[in-house]
């Protein structure tokens, strides 16, 4: 394909990748200052001189009243609840999708809604409910009540509603002619046709759930639940004017933990590639 | 699996006005809204194994809880669970009558608004220019999407510095122009910062899903577009742009619920968690009442007046705007 | 599902270490970064003390999130045995008789010692109850105080001001020496809870709301009050006074950047402060208006409590009881204040700082307590308000509009008790 390429998409780019990326620079700059100077002088645009001892604190501290709350132990617990509800996210929602788009069946209007209704409310509003109820099904302090409740929402097989929907008529044609039933078609069609679409879901949940804070403060009492958030949110939240705010390390930490998420980006990336080529077939 | 080729071909009739009863039986079928395909299984038990899980999920997890906080609308109870007294719709009429509930919600719908329309137009601008490049692409994909994985709090707390009332840059940008920001203070000013960090959150989010669109957009539809093509923005009218609309479609909504629901914790941290005379929106009022208050009756009615009004968007959104949407 | 055998390994591994029969208790608390760690130690300390108890605590994010989780948790049985609350909090949790047994009771109930005498007069009174029984243990406690600006007293030639009318005397001076007078912090805190109690005030019907949930209404609207904030209004007109919204910090700033003359602060600043002021700084008591009060009196606290929960069996509040009496320890207490810079709450804690020395070299920590030991009178021992943290965004609300002028403190006032007391009445009909 030969398209020509003007200069101004490079600006495009050049400039909305510099309004998004302006304050992570910020971060990754702030991160190498001092607390006391970042509380005096505000963010940071050039580098300073603490970054060796800062990022040797984070990394090396072992925090809460165990000792056992380590930067390794939080990144731990987040890939968790970053894996676990990208995967469940993907595998059901999928599934869901497939149900829905390619079969008739009794009563699939009032299911299409009831799983759609899903997308109004998030969990912040019923969360005190959510919380009766995972104790009540004994899931308090295990990743199985971390992850799951988050997976009741819809999003994903909105996502894949809209992809199978386009998926052109004649696929499912035929794979008939060719003998091949519902199962075979999802798996043999339908899952290596959404590539792509897979790719693109797992980097937003995988770093959805490796943000998660409010569900897990509320849902664990035992430390060596702690993620990295818990982490950061603990360091910014000090008692106003008492104490600052060890800024540089709540910064450094976001810096690390943006370490898997970029991670996850660059490799799925190649998925993105892959999807586009292997949907010209 | 034994094959028994048992899909139905069921062309759009224009439908004759039912009876009420005629109409339930149709939806007990399964077949009251238009098929999503023109070919589709028909089978009694296999939807149902893929149906299952989620739709398990979504009963525990979700209607479960929400019956809870339905019920809670009706009564006014100590947060504790010792006594509730039942007051009907009291805790409707409070929320409904007062000025303060009715103007946070016109800033909410301005406010979802400004923040859907910016964060689209924008992850599509960039969407559309990183499909194109090839020299550099991995690298400006690499930044746009990556700014999606910083901390929330840290996010916030940028935001919060680069608007400080003393020190920060973007004050400092203004008081060049002559002009006093005070976010925290002026109403509008607080509007801006509060608007231009959720849009910036949320433009990689639709970035990825555009990208993504685009680039499982055949390279043989891209081809024939550019034989046929007379300017690149006819050839992205009317080629790229019909289809990405599913995409869309789906970004419109999410990114709604973006600027309704998940816009709270911005504001929180904008607001230095003390809302005084500042803009905010429904849910955080939801959130001020309910989860700071301890008011579980109040917040509740409002959970429920604000599901009723998305529902219905939603219902509007899914029945007229998406027959505008052309799959496949 | 989502579970490794490592994990439940490691699971099981810390299952099995406490070796002695132990009474296990918790502790859930509001507070992170350095206060978070200063409780850890203390609790490290106390299991370190005696054999039969452990306690462990468990950071809940916030003090918002704390109370919430508290809730969530009480609601399912799922409820620690102490439980930290602030102090706009303590209405709700004081209001659920049966949520919680009175730290009072539990102390006394376990054979251990208790007197009411022993605790600073400004801390005991706001978590008792109408008797003086102490229904939550003071923990973390705090009093606003105003911080100065030494060298910019020295350049106008004046006096940190006792009273309000001082200060108009001097504020024109300040202003002449190039400073800001005055800046304040949440001014909920400051300008009407404590304006209450320094200048002995009623803020409330029923005793403060101590005697009574039902027809507790503010009393707000009263012309000192106005007066307060039309004063306020008209310093800031007049540039003796800087209005930087409700956000703690944006108040602060400009005094640590050494631009204002006078902050008014939490006692407990002063350890940030010394890192971050740019010019020497001391303190001296938050001013009050002779015109209204004949002499001074003690402010009321501020900061958290903490709670015994019911529903716990007796080993376990046998400990609870131990660690309360074990948190009153003038050691623990004097640990704890150098820590965090919050005010001991007991009187031998107290003497015990000053006779290390702990005054001699920070003369500054010494004025919260100082203030909160100034006399009682019959409006200071606190406030009993439901809801209270909704009717605090309401003054803050009504306190923007009146200094972007687009109300007066009068009519701010007015809708202030309007929509204080409706919502004091609907949380009188939740615990009926």
């Amino acid at each position: 394909m030969m398209q020509k390429i003007k200069p101004l998409d490079h600006l495009i780019l050049i400039l909305g990748a510099l309004f998004l990326i302006a304050p992570v620079v910020l971060a990754v700059m702030s991160s190498t200052h001092s607390a006391v100077w970042i509380h005096t002088n505000g963010i940071a645009l050039l580098p300073g001189t603490d970054a060796y001892a800062t990022y040797k604190k984070v990394l090396t501290a072992r925090g809460g009243f165990t000792g056992d709350v380590t930067g390794a132990r939080m990144i731990l617990n987040s890939m968790i609840m970053g894996i676990g509800f990208a995967v469940g996210k993907i595998v059901l929602s999928m599934m869901a999708a497939y149900a829905l788009v390619y079969f008739r069946f009794r009563l699939a209007t009032l299911f299409f809604w009831m799983i759609f209704t899903t997308l109004l409310l998030p969990l912040e509003v019923r969360i005190m409910p959510s919380y009766q109820v995972m104790s009540e099904l004994h899931l308090l302090n295990t990743y199985t009540g971390l992850i799951v409740p988050l997976l009741a929402s819809a999003t994903g097989t909105f996502y894949f509603r809209q992809f199978f929907k386009s998926v052109p008529d004649e696929l499912l044609e035929a794979a008939r002619i060719d003998g091949a039933g519902p199962v075979k078609f999802f798996f043999d069609i339908l899952v290596p046709l959404s590539r792509t679409m897979m790719a693109a879901i797992f980097i937003i949940m995988f770093v959805y759930g490796w943000n998660q804070y409010l569900w897990p403060i509320l849902m664990t009492t035992d430390e060596h639940f702690y993620t990295l958030m818990r982490g950061i949110k603990s360091i910014l939240q000090v008692w106003v004017g008492s104490q600052i705010p060890d800024y540089n390390e709540a910064f450094a930490l976001a810096v690390l933990a943006m370490i898997p998420p970029v991670f996850v980006v660059v490799v799925f990336q190649r998925m993105f590639i892959k999807g586009l080529t292997e949907s010209d077939k | 699996m034994t094959h028994s080729p048992s899909s139905i071909s069921r062309p759009l009739p224009v439908p004759p006005p039912l009876s009420a009863r005629a109409r339930l039986a149709k939806w007990w079928r399964g077949e009251a809204t238009a098929p999503a395909k023109r070919v589709q299984f028909d089978r009694p038990l296999t939807p149902w194994v893929f149906l299952l899980p989620q739709l398990a999920v979504v009963v525990i997890f979700f209607y479960w809880p929400s019956v809870q906080a339905v019920t809670s609308s009706f009564y006014l109870e100590d947060p504790f669970g010792f006594s509730a007294t039942f007051v009907g719709l009291d805790n409707y009429t409070d929320a409904l009558s007062s000025g303060e509930y009715l103007s946070t919600a016109t800033f909410t719908a301005g406010f979802a608004l400004v923040v859907t329309a910016l964060s689209l137009g924008l992850g599509l601008l960039l969407a559309v220019k990183a499909d194109k490049v090839i020299r550099g692409a991995s690298i400006y994909k690499t930044v746009l999407i990556s700014v999606y994985a910083i901390a929330p709090p840290v996010a916030a707390l940028i935001g919060m510095m680069l608007f400080d009332m003393h020190i920060g840059p973007f004050t400092q940008l203004a008081g060049l122009f002559g002009y006093d920001l005070k976010v925290g203070v002026n109403y509008w000013d607080t509007a801006f910062a509060m608007t231009l960090i959720a849009v910036w959150k949320q433009i990689p989010y639709n970035f990825i899903f555009f990208l993504s669109g685009l680039q499982s957009v055949p390279v043989s539809v891209r081809e024939a577009a550019l034989i046929d093509a007379r300017t690149g923005w006819a050839r992205f009218k009317d080629v790229i742009l019909p289809l990405l609309a599913p995409t869309a479609f789906f970004l419109l909504i999410i990114n709604i619920t973006y600027a309704l629901f998940d816009t709270f914790a911005i504001i929180d941290v904008i607001v230095k968690d003390k809302p005084a005379n500042n803009p905010m929106t429904l849910v955080y009022k939801i959130y001020l009442d309910g989860f700071k208050g301890n008011d579980i009756g109040g917040s509740s009615a409002q959970s429920v007046i604000l599901m009723v009004i998305v529902a219905a968007l939603t219902v509007v959104q899914f029945r007229f705007l998406e027959r505008r949407v052309h799959y496949g | 599902m989502f579970k490794s055998t490592t994990l439940a390994a490691l699971a099981l591994s810390f299952m099995a270490a406490p070796v002695l029969a132990q009474t296990d208790i918790t502790w859930w608390h509001g507070m992170g970064g350095r206060n978070g760690e200063v409780i850890n130690e203390i609790s490290q300390k106390f299991n370190e003390s005696q054999q039969a108890c452990h306690l462990t605590p468990v950071s809940k994010g916030t003090y918002e999130e704390a109370l919430a989780s508290g809730i969530a948790a009480f609601r399912s049985g799922e409820q620690p045995n102490i439980l930290q609350v602030f102090d706009a909090g303590a209405a709700t949790i004081m209001a659920a008789k049966g949520a919680t047994i009175a730290a009072e009771d539990l102390i006394k109930g376990q054979g251990e010692r208790f007197d009411r005498k022993d605790f600073i007069d400004g801390v005991s009174h706001f978590y008792a109850d109408s008797d003086g029984k102490f229904v939550g243990m003071p923990f973390n406690s705090s009093a606003p105080i105003m911080y100065f600006n030494t060298e910019a007293f020295e350049k106008a030639g004046v006096e940190p001001p006792k009273t309000w009318e001082e200060f108009e005397t001097i504020a024109p001076k300040l202003k002449a020496a190039g400073y800001l007078p005055m800046t304040a912090s949440q001014l909920t805190w400051m300008m009407v809870e404590n304006f209450h109690s320094r200048n002995n005030q009623q803020f409330a019907t029923n005793n403060n709301g101590y005697d009574a949930i039902k027809g507790t209404e503010l009393t707000v609207n009263t012309p000192e009050q106005i007066m307060m904030f039309d004063k306020l209004k008209d310093w800031a007109d007049k540039g003796w006074y800087g209005f930087y919204g409700a956000g703690w910090s944006d108040n602060l700033k400009p005094f640590e950047e050494g631009k204002v003359a006078m902050w008014i602060g939490s006692s407990g600043s002063f350890g940030g402060l010394q890192k971050s002021a740019t010019a020497p700084f001391s303190a001296v008591f938050m001013p009050y208006w002779a015109s209204l009060a004949d002499h001074q009196m003690q402010s009321f606290i501020g900061g958290a409590a903490l709670f015994a929960m019911a529903g716990k069996p007796d080993d376990q509040n046998k400990c609870t009881a131990q660690f309360f009496s074990f948190l009153t320890s003038p050691e623990i207490q004097v640990y704890w204040h150098e820590n965090t810079g919050y005010v001991p709450v007991t009187t031998a804690a107290y003497e015990l700082a000053k006779k290390q020395g702990y005054y001699e070299k920070n003369p500054v920590a010494e004025v919260g307590i100082k203030q909160l030991m100034l006399p009682g009178g019959e409006w200071t021992k606190g406030y009993r308000l439901g809801f209270y943290p909704q009717i605090r965004t309401i003054e803050e609300r009504e306190f923007n509009k009146i200094f972007s002028g687009e109300t007066t403190p009068k009519a701010a006032f007015e809708t202030i008790e309007t929509e204080g007391n409706a919502l004091l009445a609907r949380f009188a009909k939740t615990s009926s």
